[in-house]
C-alpha cells in the first residue's frame, strides 16, 4: 500500500466543499486529557474537520532532572532516571549506569548483564502491554484493555519480586545490580540473588504473554473498525521520521530496519536469537503491529536467556565511594519507546558535571505537528495514541 | 584514564600504539567537515567552527550518511560554579553546544561540538537541515541562554513565559537547595576509617535459585 500524503488527506473528504466557507476555529485539547498519557495540551486551527497548525504545548510535568543529576552523587541519580519513563522505569537506568561503568572502565560480570537483559526485556513488555491496553481503548474498543494490563500485572510481580519495585526498581548499580536483602551485611548472608522460583514464574509468565499476544492479535487485527481507523492513517517516511529523531518502533513501523539492541554493546544481546521487527507502511497500524510482535521478541528473548544465566558474582569490585574518572561520552540504549541516551562528563568527583538526557518519546512527540498537519479530527487520538509516548520521558 | 587521552600520549611520544577501531571513521568524518577529531570512551567527537555549523550538518546529512538527528544540547565550562561538582582544574569559560548524528544501518554516530563565548551565545540555527532540531533548540535557549539565529519559533519550550534566568547554566542557583540542605548528603560521608576500600569479602554468594 502506497499513499502520498494527499491522497490520505483525500481519502475521506466527503463533505467540506471548496464554496462552504467556514470560519477557522482554535481548537484546544487537554492538558488533561486521557489520551495525552501524562500532560499535554494541543492546540490546532481547526477548518471544518481538519486540523492544521498543531502547537503541542509541553512543559507541565518538566522536573528539572539534568540540574538535579548535577547536585546529586552517582548511585543517588539511578532514582531520578527511574522516573524519567515510568511505564519502564528500570529500562531507564540502563544506558546511565552503562555510560558510568564505561567512563569507569568497568567489567560487570556476565551474570549481572544477563538479570539486567531480563528486566529490561520485562520492562519493555510491560510498557508495550500498556500500549496494547491503552491504544486500541483510545479508538474506542475497551476489551484488550483486560487481557493486556492482566498479563502485565504478572510481569510486574515478577520485577517487583526481584526489585522490590514495580515501576521504580532502582536496582542497578555502577558495577552490577543490587545484592539481595541482607547478603551485603556482615552478620546476615543469603546465599541466592534472584528470589526462589523465579526461572519457574518466568517461564510460565512468558508462555502466557504469547498466549495473550494471540488474543491481542485475534481480539484486534481481527477487527475490521480498528483497520479502518489505523490503516494508511498517520503515515511517517523514513526520511522525515529520521531527520526529527524518531526512534524504537515507531522508525521501525517505517521499514527501517535498525535497532540499537543489535548495533550497540552495552548488554548481550548478541547471545540470542532474535529478529529485529520492521513494518512497511509506517502507518498506525504497523506501529501497533511492531509492537505487538516486539512483545513476542522479547518473551522468546527472556525464555532463552534464563536457561543460560550464568553463574558467579553479580557485582564488580567498586570502592565504597563511587568517584567516575574525568571522561566524557554518550551511551544509548534501545527503550521500549525508542533511543534513550545519556551524555555524560565527568570530572572525577563524586557526581556528574553534566548529564544531557536523551529521552526517546521527546522526538517522538516533536514529530507530532508534522504528522498531524491535515489530519482529521477523530485521527488526532488515533495517531497520537499510536506514536506511544509519556509525557514525564518528554518533559524530563 | 580515557582512551583517548592515551591516545593522544602515545603519539607525542611516537611509541608504537593500537589504533582505536573508530579512528579511521574519526577522521574521515573531520576531513569532511573541516573539524578535528577524538575519541572520548567510545564516542567520537568533532569540533568544528562555529561559523561551518549548519554547514557540518549538511555535509554529515547528505555525504556522510548521517541522517539520523539524536539530539542537541550545550555543555557550560564555566571555574565557579553556584550548586554542584565544581571542576577539579580551570578550564577556557565557554559554553559548548553538542549535537548528535547516526546513521541508520552500522549504528555509527558522531558528535559534533563547537565552542560559543560565556556571555552571548550565538549561533546559526540548523532547523533548516534537521527540523528535529528545532525543540531541542528552544531547550538549549531557555537553559543556556544560546540564541539560534533563523530559528522560526525561539520561545520557552518547558518554562513559563516570563521566567527569568537560564536554569542549566551554573551560575543558576538551585533554589529548593538554598532553602533546605540536602539530606541525601549524610550518604556520601566517608565510611570511618576506611573511605577507600572495596566492596570486599561481604560481597554476595550466587547460585542459580533452582539448580
Amino acid at each position: 500500500m502506497s499513499m502520498d500524503a494527499d491522497t490520505i488527506r483525500h481519502l475521506s473528504e466527503v463533505s467540506v466543499s471548496v464554496e462552504l466557507q467556514t470560519e477557522d476555529m482554535i481548537l484546544n485539547i487537554g492538558p488533561q486529557h486521557p489520551s495525552t498519557h501524562g500532560v499535554l495540551r494541543l492546540v490546532a486551527r481547526v477548518d471544518g474537520e481538519r486540523a492544521f497548525d498543531v502547537q503541542p504545548v509541553i512543559g507541565y510535568m518538566h522536573r528539572g532532572y539534568e540540574k538535579l543529576a548535577e547536585v546529586r552523587t552517582y548511585p543517588q541519580i539511578t532514582t531520578i532516571v527511574n522516573r524519567i519513563d515510568w511505564v519502564s522505569g528500570y529500562a531507564n537506568e540502563i544506558p546511565f549506569i552503562v555510560a558510568c561503568e564505561k567512563i569507569m572502565e568497568l567489567e560487570v560480570p556476565p551474570r549481572a548483564q544477563y538479570i539486567r537483559l531480563i528486566l529490561t526485556e520485562m520492562a519493555r513488555i510491560c510498557s508495550h502491554l500498556v500500549f496494547m491496553a491503552s491504544y486500541p481503548l483510545e479508538l474506542g474498543a475497551a476489551s484488550p484493555l483486560f487481557f493486556a494490563l492482566r498479563e502485565r500485572e504478572r510481569v510486574l510481580d515478577l520485577l517487583e519480586g526481584v526489585t522490590g519495585g514495580r515501576f521504580h526498581p532502582n536496582f542497578n548499580r555502577i558495577g552490577g545490580v543490587k545484592p539481595a536483602y541482607g547478603s551485603g551485611s556482615q552478620t546476615r548472608k543469603l546465599v541466592q540473588d534472584l528470589p526462589a522460583g523465579f526461572y519457574r514464574d518466568t517461564r510460565a509468565a512468558m508462555s502466557r504473554v504469547l498466549e495473550v499476544c494471540e488474543e491481542l492479535d485475534d481480539l484486534v487485527a481481527g477487527n475490521e473498525i480498528i483497520h479502518v481507523r489505523t490503516k494508511g492513517v498517520g503515515v511517517l517516511p523514513p526520511d522525515v521520521a529520521a531527520s526529527y529523531g524518531v526512534s524504537g518502533p515507531n522508525l521501525r513501523a517505517s521499514g527501517v530496519d535498525f535497532d540499537l539492541r543489535k548495533v550497540e554493546d552495552y548488554l548481550p544481546y548478541d547471545d540470542l536469537d532474535w529478529n529485529v521487527v520492521t513494518g512497511t507502511n509506517g502507518d498506525c497500524y504497523d506501529r501497533w503491529w511492531c509492537r505487538l510482535q516486539e512483545i513476542r521478541e522479547s518473551a522468546k528473548m527472556i525464555q532463552q536467556a534464563i536457561d543460560n544465566v550464568p553463574t558467579g558474582p553479580i557485582q564488580a569490585k567498586v570502592p565504597k565511594v563511587i568517584k567516575v574518572p574525568k571522561g566524557e561520552t554518550y551511551v544509548r540504549a534501545e527503550n521500549p519507546k525508542g533511543e534513550m541516551g545519556y551524555y555524560l562528563v565527568t570530572d572525577g568527583g563524586n557526581g556528574p558535571y553534566r548529564v544531557k538526557i536523551r529521552s526517546a518519546s521527546f522526538s517522538n512527540l516533536s514529530i507530532l505537528p508534522w504528522v498531524l498537519e491535515g489530519a482529521m479530527i477523530p485521527d488526532i487520538i488515533a495517531i497520537m495514541g499510536s506514536l506511544d509516548f509519556v509525557l514525564g520521558d518528554v518533559d524530563r | 584514564m580515557t582512551s583517548n587521552q592515551s591516545d593522544l600520549t602515545n603519539e607525542a611520544t611516537g611509541t608504537e600504539t593500537t589504533v582505536h577501531p573508530l579512528q579511521e571513521f574519526a577522521d574521515g568524518v573531520a576531513a569532511a567537515v573541516g573539524g578535528v577529531a577524538e575519541i572520548t570512551v567510545g564516542t567520537v567527537k568533532v569540533k568544528v567552527p562555529a561559523d561551518r555549523w549548519v554547514e557540518t550538518h549538511r555535509i554529515a546529512r547528505d555525504d556522510l550518511g548521517l541522517g539520523f538527528f539524536s539530539f542537541l544540547s550545550a555543555i557550560e565550562w564555566a571555574n565557579e560554579v553556584s550548586v554542584g561538582y565544581p571542576l577539579s582544574e580551570p578550564v577556557e569559560e565557554r559554553i559548548e553546544v553538542i549535537s548528535t548524528l547516526g546513521d541508520l544501518s552500522e549504528g555509527k554516530r558522531v558528535t559534533f561540538s563547537t565552542d560559543l563565548p560565556l556571555d552571548s551565545p550565538r549561533i546559526q540555527s540548523i532547523v533548516e537541515v534537521f527540523p528535529g532540531a528545532n525543540w531541542h533548540e528552544r531547550e538549549a535557549h531557555e537553559m543556556f541562554g544560546i540564541v539560534f539565529e533563523g530559528h522560526p519559533n525561539l520561545v520557552h519550550l518547558y518554562l513559563p513565559d516570563g521566567f527569568m534566568g537560564h536554569p542549566l547554566r551554573k551560575s543558576f542557583p538551585l533554589l529548593s537547595r538554598e532553602v533546605k540542605p540536602w539530606p541525601g548528603d549524610v550518604d556520601v560521608e566517608a565510611m570511618p576509617g576506611e573511605a577507600q576500600s572495596g566492596g570486599g569479602s561481604d560481597e554476595p554468594s550466587t547460585e542459580n535459585p533452582e539448580a
